[in-house]
Formats: structure tokens, sequence, C-alpha cells
């Protein structure tokens, strides 16, 4: 692997792979520090440039966009009191308070510090689990891979707050998705007489569709209400250095346990940055000997939140990389733009794609430096871009969105499949229906429907699934996260039944 | 006046239980939409081929997944119904206050839908430049200042990525009917 590794990192050191990074980079930043983008948004607007390029340099593009994505969220926190994106959520509870101080340049530098240093231990958990858990699950039949599909598929489901049965519907109707078009044996199916359905939806116009578009009119509806709430912001920062050090030095343990917080959940299906970042915000809180000061401004939050947000980069290609299970919605365009150039996410991909595996690696390392070295010295330029209004940026993501739809295959049908895939995940969204499950549905529909075919043409019984130990396992912890779920939604419910008796 | 109203001690709580009772309204419709979309394909893919030959025919899949599909249409059509029946009844406007309030996505959306329209006929930049332009000025670019702005970032965004992709990416994006 070493071998491959040092090939890779020939490759991705060109000067031209290294300007792709550092752009992709700046471009996650930028994205992740206005607020209402997100990381997710900023890959689907870069995507369609990685068309033309080789595997190795449009993966760098896209993951140098992923390592600024998470590092980005944390400028419009700090500055404007705004997580750019869900992920940096907990890093406004101190990030913001310590900027009111007048030390707006030490709480970005402190959250850049702690999210380098985060990137690097998630990169390291990559490197040391991944190939440990691909060649563990080389051993995995069709009755685990389909096993293993639905417990990825319920586990996200579940995740959906308080919305499980909501969860389901969007997870399945994914699957449905995906059974548009001829399947293997040359057969038509739901092709309504249109030829152009003949070869099923490409699945990153229906993802694009289903995401921007939602989260884009979300945007729009809190346009409408936020009309009033424009703040005035003082964007002349400057870094101290020497401060940052000092802080950091105190926050050895902290900025471990919540990297490895980030890495971990970064892992595990459905979760990502926004989970990490409360549950180690949560843990730095408890494990301090001074909890009181959280939330007043403390290097300890920023920390925690910065740390484990960033982790979550490397982490979430663990399950991608080696099982072929995204974890969570930015893993699952990863993973759709992975398939675009030819390449199978899972755990073939390390001994058919060494290269490609090793340019990962590779590309999040210099993109963690790149990420640091723009955070530190384009900050003010960073705070002044997080201002760009709404009313800029819908119109534009929108007609980008039809670009990547478009140059996908030279074809207006993918714009129309776009536009139609963007009013049903609105329309969806509006109904509370979680659009996750329904993306990771997308992805995985086909290798579910392979593998379900494939495990009952070499055992017609359908019991194999539950004698075979690992797929029972799976198929047990599906129905075990079902139950923890149905546990959870009843005390949301209960809770807000005594939210509203205590309100009235 | 049912209990629920009854119930209601404050403006605020009359307002939440409007709100409940018109998402259940929203969540029954979709739903049984759904329901109805997913039990037609049920049928349609049971007259799909299949073969003494192969354990799942062309439909098994997808049957299996409609099915699943109709039975979460109904879990919550069941749920939903109950928070409809325990709310009062919604004000007559409802459904058209609704529409005001999502009017600006409404209006996106159709803005959109006329831009793919004009793709095919008048080429990417002519098609994204008046889009670009108009949606900005909907969602608020209304003084001098604003517009300006929005026609610097049309112009850049339709003939700049146009550009972009002819001649670095080698992408040619639609031309329209008269290049």
């Amino acid at each position: 692997m070493a071998d491959f590794f040092l090939q890779a990192l020939g490759q991705v050191g060109s000067p031209v792979v290294l300007a792709l990074i550092t752009i992709g980079v700046l471009f996650g930043i930028i994205g992740g520090c206005i607020p209402g983008f997100t990381v997710t948004m900023a890959i689907l607007v870069v995507f369609p440039f990685t068309f033309a390029m080789d595997p190795v340099s449009g993966v760098s593009l896209m993951v140098g966009v992923f390592v600024g994505g998470y590092s980005g969220g944390l400028v419009s926190g700090i500055m404007l009191g705004i997580p750019g994106t869900p992920s940096s959520i907990t890093t406004v509870y101190d990030g913001y308070p310590m900027a009111q101080k007048g030390e707006p340049g030490r709480a970005l530098g402190i959250g850049v510090a702690a999210s380098f240093i985060g990137t690097l231990i998630s990169v390291a958990v990559l490197v040391f689990f991944g190939p440990l858990i691909a060649s563990y699950s080389m051993k995995f039949r069709p009755w685990e891979i389909t096993s293993l599909i639905v417990f990825a598929l319920t586990l996200v489901a579940g995740l959906s707050n308080g919305a499980m049965l909501k969860g389901l519907l969007a997870a399945v109707l994914g699957l449905l998705i995906t059974t548009v078009g001829y399947d293997r044996n040359s057969n038509l199916r739901f092709d309504f007489d249109l030829p152009v359905l003949g070869s099923g939806f490409e699945i990153l116009p229906v993802m694009i569709g289903i995401f921007a578009f939602s989260q884009l009119m979300g945007n729009l509806e809190k346009l409408r209400d936020d009309k009033s709430d424009i703040k005035e912001v003082n964007t002349d920062v400057s870094i101290p250095y020497r401060q940052i050090l000092v802080d950091m030095s105190r926050q050895k343990i902290n900025t471990l346990r919540s990297s490895l917080i980030g890495s971990l959940v970064g892992a595990l299906p459905g979760t990502g940055g926004t989970v990490a970042n409360f549950i180690s915000y949560d843990q730095a809180k408890k494990m301090s000997r001074h909890p009181e000061r959280f939330g007043t401004g403390t290097p300890d939050g920023i920390v925690a939140s910065e740390a484990s947000n960033s982790a979550v980069a490397g982490g979430a290609f663990v399950p991608t990389m080696a099982l072929g299970i995204p974890g969570d919605l930015p893993m699952a365009i990863m993973m759709g733009v992975l398939i675009l150039h030819g390449i199978t996410p899972g755990p073939l991909m390390f001994e058919q794609n060494p290269v490609l595996v090793g340019a990962i690696y590779a590309s999040l390392l210099i993109g963690a430096v790149v990420m640091v070295l723009s955070q530190l010295l384009l900050v003010r330029w960073f705070a002044k871009i997080s201002l760009i209004p709404q009313q800029v940026l819908v119109p534009v993501v929108l007609m980008l969105c039809a670009v990547g739809a478009f140059a996908l295959n030279n074809n207006l049908f993918d714009v129309w499949v776009l536009f139609i895939f963007g009013v049903l995940g609105y329309l969806l969204w509006k109904a509370e229906v979680p659009l996750t499950p329904l993306i990771l549905g997308v992805v995985l529909g086909d290798n579910m429907e392979r593998q379900l075919f494939r495990a009952l043409e070499l055992d017609g019984s359908w019991l194999t699934f539950l004698t075979r130990p690992l797929s029972a396992l799976f198929l047990a912890l599906a129905v075990v996260s079902l139950i923890f779920s149905l546990y959870q939604n009843r005390k949301i419910r209960l809770h807000t039944l005594e939210t509203k008796g205590g309100d009235a | 006046m049912n209990d629920a109203s009854r119930q209601a001690r404050s403006p605020s709580d009359r307002a939440r239980q409007v709100e409940t009772r018109a998402k259940a309204m929203g969540h029954i419709v979709l739903n049984v939409i759904l329901a109805i979309l997913f039990i037609f394909l049920f049928l349609r893919a049971g007259s799909l081929p299949s073969s003494v030959w192969e354990p799942l025919g062309s439909g098994t899949f997808p049957r299996m997944v409609l099915a699943a599909l109709v039975l979460f249409n109904g879990l919550i059509i069941a749920t939903e119904t109950r928070h409809f029946i325990a709310m009062p009844a919604l004000p007559a406007k409802a459904l058209s206050d609704w529409c005001y309030q999502h009017r600006l996505a409404f209006g996106v959306l159709g803005l959109f839908a006329l831009f793919v329209l004009a793709v095919p006929i008048v080429g990417f930049r002519w098609a994204s430049l008046p889009f670009l332009v108009t949606c900005q000025y909907l969602l608020g670019a209304r003084h001098l200042r604003g517009i300006l702005i929005a026609i610097a970032v049309a112009l850049v965004m339709s003939f700049g990525i146009e550009a972009l992709f002819r001649d670095v990416f080698t992408i040619s994006l639609p031309r329209g009917l008269w290049n």
C-alpha cells in the first residue's frame, strides 16, 4: 500500500492537482461560511466541473471541497452568530461570545487549528481502519451485503428526529426510484412508454434535485422570515498566533477526544457533522473542570466543536470506501461522483484502485494544510463573503445545478429529471419527510436488488438471511435500531406535549 | 366548537392547533396521493415477466418495495388522521394563505421551469441571463444598486459559465436553434 500511496502522492503533488485541491478547499470554505449553503451544496455545485477531469484530479478537487466545507462553517458562526453549516452549530455557542468580547481573531484561530488537527486525526483513522474493515468485508456474501444495506437504511431512517415512519417511507421511496428502466434481464420497468426512461434515472440529477431544491427553497422561506435580521459585521480581523498556540497547548486531550468522536460518528451511517459536534461539545463540557464557562466564550467549546466536525471528513470515508455504504449526505453525493468516474466504492476499491485510495488520503492531508493556510491568511475575506445574500445565491446555485445535470450526458432530459425530483424533494421536505434516507435509498437501491437476487439464486430460501450469523446480526441490529427509534419518537412526543402543556 | 378549540386558551394556542391540523391535512393528502400512485405501480409491476429459472421475476423487488410503501403510507395516514380529528377546523382561507406564504418558492420554481423550456430554443446563455436577473429581482433586488449587481452576476454566470465549459472543459452547453 505504501508504494501506491507514494505513487498517488506523486500524482496529487503535481501542480495542476495541487491547484485543484486549493480551489476545492477555497470553494468549500466559501460554501461552508455562507449560512444555508452547506458542504453538500458546495459539493453539488463543484461536481460538474469534474466531468472533464481524470478520476484522481476530479476526486482531489471534491476532497478539497469536503475538507474546506467542514471548516468553513466556523467563519459565519463566529462572525455572525449564524452557523454556516449545521455541523458548526456548537461553534457558535462559544465562538460568537468570544468574538463579541473583542477577540474574533482568537476564536477563528482556535477554530481553524482545531479543524486542522481534527482532519489529520481522522485521516489516521481512515488509513488504519479503512483497509481493515474492507479486508474483513471481503468475506461478506450477498446475504450479508443485503442485510447490511437494510441495516444502514433503517438506521438512517430511524435517526430522523421523531419521524421514523417518514424516514422509512423515504428510504423505500429511494429504492423504488432505482427500479425504473431496464432490469438485469432487459425487461423494461415503469418506463411509461418514454424511451428516455429505458436506462432509468441518473442518480446525480435525482440526488441534486431532491437535496438542492429543498435546501434552497427552505432558504427562501428563511429569507421571508428574517428580512429584519440583517447584521452589521466588522470583518477587520487579525489572528493572534501566539495566543492560539498557548490556547491549543492547553487543549490536547479535548482535541484528541473530540477528533476521535468526530471520526467515529462520521463512520456511522446517517450521522455526520451535526451529531458529532453536539456529542463532543457535550462530552467536553462534562469532562471540563469549568463547565460553567461553556457558552460564554471558552476555547474548550470551540475546539470540541471544530475538531469533531472536521474529523467527520475522514471518518465518513471509512464506510464509503470499505463497505460501499455512504455515511451521510455529502458522502452519498461523493459516492455518486466516484461511480460517475467509473469507480465503484466498496472493499474491492482497495484492490482495484489503490492509487485512487492513496490519492484520497493524500488529498485529505494536503487539503488540511491548504485549509489552515487559507483560513489564516484570508479569513477577513471569507467573513465578507459569508454576507452574500440568498437572493444572489439561490438563482446562481439553481443554474449551476442545471448545468451539472445537463453536462452529465449532454442531455436536457436530465435537467427535467432534476426539476421534477426537485419539486418532489421540496414537497417531501415541506411534509417533514427526511431526505437523507431517500438519497441513501437511491444510492444503494441497485446494489440491494442485485445482492438480493444473487442470494436467492444461490439459495432459494429466505430463511438463509436468518441462519447466516452475520446476516442475522445485521437484521437484528436493524430491528433494534427501529425499536430504539420508536422509543426516541415516544420521548420526543412526550417532551413536546409537556412543553405545550407548560406554555399553555 | 370541539374539545380542542374549547381547550385553546390563548391566540398562540389556537394558532398552534391550526398549524397542527394544517400539517396533518397536508400529510394525509400527500400520502393518499402517493398510496394511489404506488398501488397503481404495484398492479402494473404484476404484469412484468418472470422466469421459472430465476428466483426473482422483474416485478418482485419493485412489488416488495411498493407494498412496503403502501404500508407506510397507511400508517402515516392513520397517525395523522388522529391529529386531524383532534384539532379544530381550518379557517376558510388556509390554502390560499399557504400558497401566498410560499409565493417566492413557487415563483422561483416557475422561473426555473421557464428557463429549462427556453434552453433548447434560445440556448443556455440567453435562457440563463433573464432567469438570473428575474429571479434576483423576484427575491429582493429592487433598487438600482441591487439590479446592477443582479445584471453583473447574471452576465458572469451565464456567458462566463458557458465560455468556461466550452473552452476549458470542452463541454458544449446548448446553443439554441439559431446557432
